[in-house]
């Protein structure tokens, strides 16, 4: 699909809503869910019930909030959005807006109270109880997602744009992205933290969020790598990307993990004492030449040939 | 450039109608405007590293609504459409109950041409080296589900991603290395379909999905190519190239499966299963054809010719599953544990029919053609069996602790190939490796206060790849404090990574310690200041083989990086700036200091409408020859909100 498709795509979209906009259709109405279905009351009697918007303005940020999703009508929230988890207010709008009549989730028993009452899915590689940021006192739904301050341009309600969000605890990693000379984009292009690491994941590699097709995170943009060829490397097949590449940022080209690549290429293919995977006798190419320096100058297929076993094409 | 230019003038008449459509009553939010790129040094590395271009930009755009007729929620993000270098653009729509639809699109501008990567040349002052691209890939996400929130969803799913552009590489033919120019053309197209299931206690997914690639790389030789890298003739005979051409296309048809099923026993034991496989094949064909004066030791002949054609087919079935409990002990405790397989089989094959032309022996006898056949096979399986438990204590008062321990058996089998050029040796064989992992940490939060611990501990019996570890030890401190309010923050994190393979032949060690210590603070509410100073020092040691003298040398890599970052955002009436900048200092195996600098000045004009300044500017300079820039970037873009 050429770029044009795509603006056209979603220019299709866009125009497609601009006349419904007048007045919900009755198969519309009838899909609204129940908690909305609550709000609609004949017009009089709606106008006498108090609304939260009377006194809280930040309901207004619902207007484009998920939780407000197939809730909102003709530029009203109704207060069935707010009471999902707040609670009932009645009683904090007939004191007179009394605080401790209202419930306010904060911190862990938050979140366990709250958020988790919809939003607990454990899959094969997600758990909101067992992953690495799981709901704890030191890390909770509302550490990350804030319901009414999300950052506008961030998905998910997160609190702050992503890189600078996961930077709050992982700021070594964070800062290898920042001050490398090589490193991915992070924050621009849709490229997140969240685009290779599965923020609800389990830990340890259950953390990387795979392709459709369950590879590594890495083969989802880069392709062209991905085989399978005839003659891979076995550093690929045996191991993982970062055998060779560091995944954040680094301080050499194609962020490998050695400065020079003879010195990468040599650290496995030397048959010294135990016999490993790819510790053949090298030929006898002379370091010292500057044609020899760059091992993939003529091992070009480096991450697997359909011709070559020597990856030289 | 065209295609990014083309995507900028298709997505700004979608951006102004969405906005002249909705100004009045949807948060709507758009910078669009014009970057202007000074460069100063090697115009290449800075293309390398950063890449941002002259050009139109749409820097930012943004608009969402619950309460869009058709669409009871709609939502677009798009940032750097235009002159890149990386450019995206996410739209979400749909109708609650109903259908939920989401597109993502992603494009970037890739490029290579460092001056010391692939250039046996770089003495001679030739720059950049013999490997560069100068690429676009762009990335098309679509995925529709119906009925969300319901029993059953089914859902639909389309991906395309594309990788294109002319690049530099080089291809050894006859004992030499000639330069190419290369055409590469890749396309892939990713269909897949499948259903949600929420039947409150059980709940899971099954997707089935076909993935089709197709690549023509095209290949000629480069202009002024025609003389190697090696200089000298070989056996007498100089080496040379009058042309060499090569195509070759190949086709990848993958479909896979994925599927998982969660089931909750009782309210405290949830049971997950899960299985994916995919089987991709590939079917490739190249054909190869080189006129010159070439040498080879294999036939061990002379030769002024070759041709030489190529079909292949490869084959990758993977397959995984596992299964795993999750019980929630106490409202505290938890326990999590599983056990999960893996197996992969990779199996390939080669029809190699080469003529080589015009051949004569090296003592210039016996002239004639020669034809070699070779069939060649290969074959490696990897299988993977992991258990893992862990312990977890969510709240003991302001304490989060965790246990946990996992084994891992790593087998590989590797087939020998009877007809491998390379030289015989260790490729092939059997290679198992177990690895038990333990981990424990413990975190202590409180009143803003957060102290935590992490360390994890690796034991291997054997290494399958020379720099695997036998042993790895990580530990991960880190303190912090926040006020409420968030009027101040500070946070200083500690990491160390020991690893290595003190096995007689390899004696790999490797260390990294880093250190990464944050603050932000905001006296008044219309400034903040956040600063930081990070700290890195890694090396690494490997016996390794000096190829031509076959004597162990050390391979030695270092790093010892340090950097330091101050940010200022200042919001006063109608004027909001924002300016950071960062100085890093590397002292390891690659010298260099990289100073960035970031401005942002924006002016709020009316209640609809502002104006903003950018600045960006970046300082690189290596030790090595060619090895620096400095670039500045200017933008002016305006905001209608």
């Amino acid at each position: 699909m050429r770029p044009y498709a795509i603006g056209g795509l979603t220019l299709l979209l866009t125009l497609g809503f601009m006349p419904g906009r007048a007045a919900a259709s009755p198969q519309e109405a009838q899909q609204t869910p129940p908690a909305a279905a609550a709000e609609q009351a004949p017009a009089a009697e709606q106008a006498a019930v108090a609304q939260c918007s009377d006194c809280h303005e930040t309901v207004k940020t619902f207007l484009a909030n998920p939780h407000a999703r197939g809730e909102v009508k003709d530029g009203q929230v109704p207060n069935a959005v707010c009471e999902s988890c707040h609670g009932d207010a009645t009683a904090h709008m007939e004191a007179g807006g009394d605080p401790s009549l209202v419930k306010v989730p904060r911190g862990l028993e938050g979140s366990d109270s709250t958020c988790r009452t919809c939003h607990d899915v454990s899959t094969d590689r997600r758990s909101h109880q067992f992953g690495v940021h799981a709901n704890s006192e030191a890390v909770n739904c509302l550490s990350c997602h804030s319901v009414h301050h999300a950052q506008p341009r961030s998905a998910h309600l997160l609190r702050l744009a992503e890189p600078a969000l996961c930077a709050n605890c992982h700021g070594t990693q964070a800062a290898s992205f920042r001050n490398k000379p090589y490193a991915h984009r992070i924050g621009r292009g849709g490229m997140e933290c969240s685009s290779c690491h599965e923020p609800h994941g389990r830990p340890g590699k259950e953390n990387l969020r795979l392709t459709k097709a369950g590879e590594v995170p890495c083969l989802g943009c880069h392709a062209e790598v991905r085989g399978p060829h005839v003659f891979p490397h076995g550093a690929i097949a045996a191991g993982e990307c970062t055998s060779c590449h560091e995944p954040h940022g680094s301080s050499t080209p194609k962020q490998l993990k050695r400065a020079t690549v003879y010195q990468l290429c040599l650290e496995c293919h030397s048959p010294m004492g135990d016999s490993t995977l790819g510790s053949q006798p090298p030929a006898f190419h002379n370091l010292n030449n500057p044609r020899y320096m760059n091992c993939t100058t003529c091992h070009v297929a480096v991450h697997g040939s359909n011709r070559s076993p020597a990856l030289l094409k | 450039m065209k295609m990014k230019t083309s995507a900028f003038w298709l997505a700004l008449p979608l951006l102004l109608v969405s906005f002249g459509a909705f100004a009045q009553s949807t948060p709507i939010d758009l910078e669009i405007g014009y970057r202007w790129t000074e460069v100063d040094g090697n115009e290449d590395l800075y293309k390398t590293q950063i890449n941002e271009d002259d050009g139109i930009l749409i820097r930012a755009f943004s608009l969402s609504s619950n309460d869009l007729g058709a669409f009871d929620h709609f939502r677009i993000d798009a940032s750097d459409l235009g002159s890149g270098p990386a450019g995206s653009l996410r739209l979400q729509a749909g109708k609650s109950d109903l259908y939920r639809f989401t597109l993502g699109y992603r494009e970037r501008d890739v490029y290579s041409a460092l001056p010391f990567f692939a250039n046996p040349l770089l003495g001679q002052g030739v720059v950049p080296g013999q490997h560069t691209y100068d690429r676009n890939r762009r990335m098309i996400d679509a995925d529709l589900e119906f009925l969300p929130g319901r029993k059953v969803t089914p859902f639909i799913g389309y991906s395309r991603n594309t990788y294109d552009g002319p690049g530099m590489t080089t291809y050894s033919l006859g004992l030499d290395e000639f330069r190419l120019r290369q055409n590469l053309d890749e396309t892939e197209d990713e269909l897949r379909a499948g259903v949600g299931f929420n039947l409150g206690r059980v709940y899971g997914m099954v997707t089935q999905g076909w993935r089709s690639v197709e690549s023509t790389e095209d290949l000629t030789l480069a202009a002024g190519g025609n003389a190697g890298n090696n200089p000298g003739p070989i056996l007498g005979q100089p080496v040379s190239a009058a042309d060499i051409t090569r195509s070759s296309e190949t086709e990848v048809d993958t479909p896979f499966t994925n599927m998982f099923v969660t089931g909750a026993l009782t309210n405290r034991i949830r049971l997950i299963g899960n299985y994916s496989r995919f089987s991709a094949e590939t079917e490739g064909s190249e054909l190869e054809e080189g006129t010159g004066s070439f040498v080879s030791f294999a036939i061990s002949r002379f030769f002024t010719g070759i041709e030489e054609t190529v079909t292949s087919n490869a084959e990758n079935k993977t397959w995984r599953g596992g299964v795993r409990a999750e019980i929630a002990l106490t409202d505290i405790f938890g326990l999590d544990a599983g056990f999960r397989t893996e197996s992969r089989e990779l199996d390939g094959s080669a029809l190699i029919d080469t003529l080589f032309q015009n051949t004569i022996t090296f003592s210039g006898v016996d002239p004639r053609d020669v034809r070699e056949i070779l069939e060649a096979e290969s074959a490696m399986d990897r299988e993977e069996d992991v258990i893992h438990a862990a312990l977890t204590a969510r709240a003991v008062g302001p304490f989060t602790f965790r246990v946990g321990f996992q084994q891992a058996k790593q087998d590989v089998t590797v087939m020998p190939d009877l007809s491998e050029i390379v030289v015989p040796g260790n490729q092939s064989g059997e290679f198992e490796r177990s690895i038990d992992t333990l981990d424990a940490s413990a975190t202590f939060a409180k009143s803003g206060f957060l102290l935590g611990a992490s360390f994890r501990t690796d034991d291997a019996d054997d290494p399958i790849l020379r720099t695997d570890f036998l042993g790895r030890d990580r530990l991960r401190l880190r303190a912090a404090y926040r006020t409420p309010g968030n009027m101040f923050r500070f946070g200083v994190t500690a990491e160390q990574l020991n690893q290595d393979n003190d096995r007689e032949g390899a004696n790999f060690d490797g260390e990294q310690d880093s250190l990464t210590a944050e603050f932000e603070i905001a006296p008044i509410s219309m400034l903040r200041l956040r600063g930081s100073y990070s700290q890195l020092d890694a090396e690494s040691t490997v016996t390794i083989l000096r190829p031509e003298i076959l004597q162990p040398m050390t391979s030695f890599h270092e790093e010892e990086g340090e950097s330091i970052e101050a940010g200022i955002s200042l919001a006063f009436k109608r004027f909001t700036l924002d300016a950071d900048m960062i100085q890093f200092e590397n002292d390891g195996s690659i010298p260099f200091t990289l100073d960035r600098n970031r401005v942002r000045l924006y002016a709020d004009v009316a209640t609809h409408f502002g104006v903003i300044g950018e600045w960006a500017n970046d300082d690189y300079d290596e030790s090595s020859p060619f090895g620096e820039y400095s670039a500045d970037r200017y933008g002016v873009y305006l905001r209608l909100k």
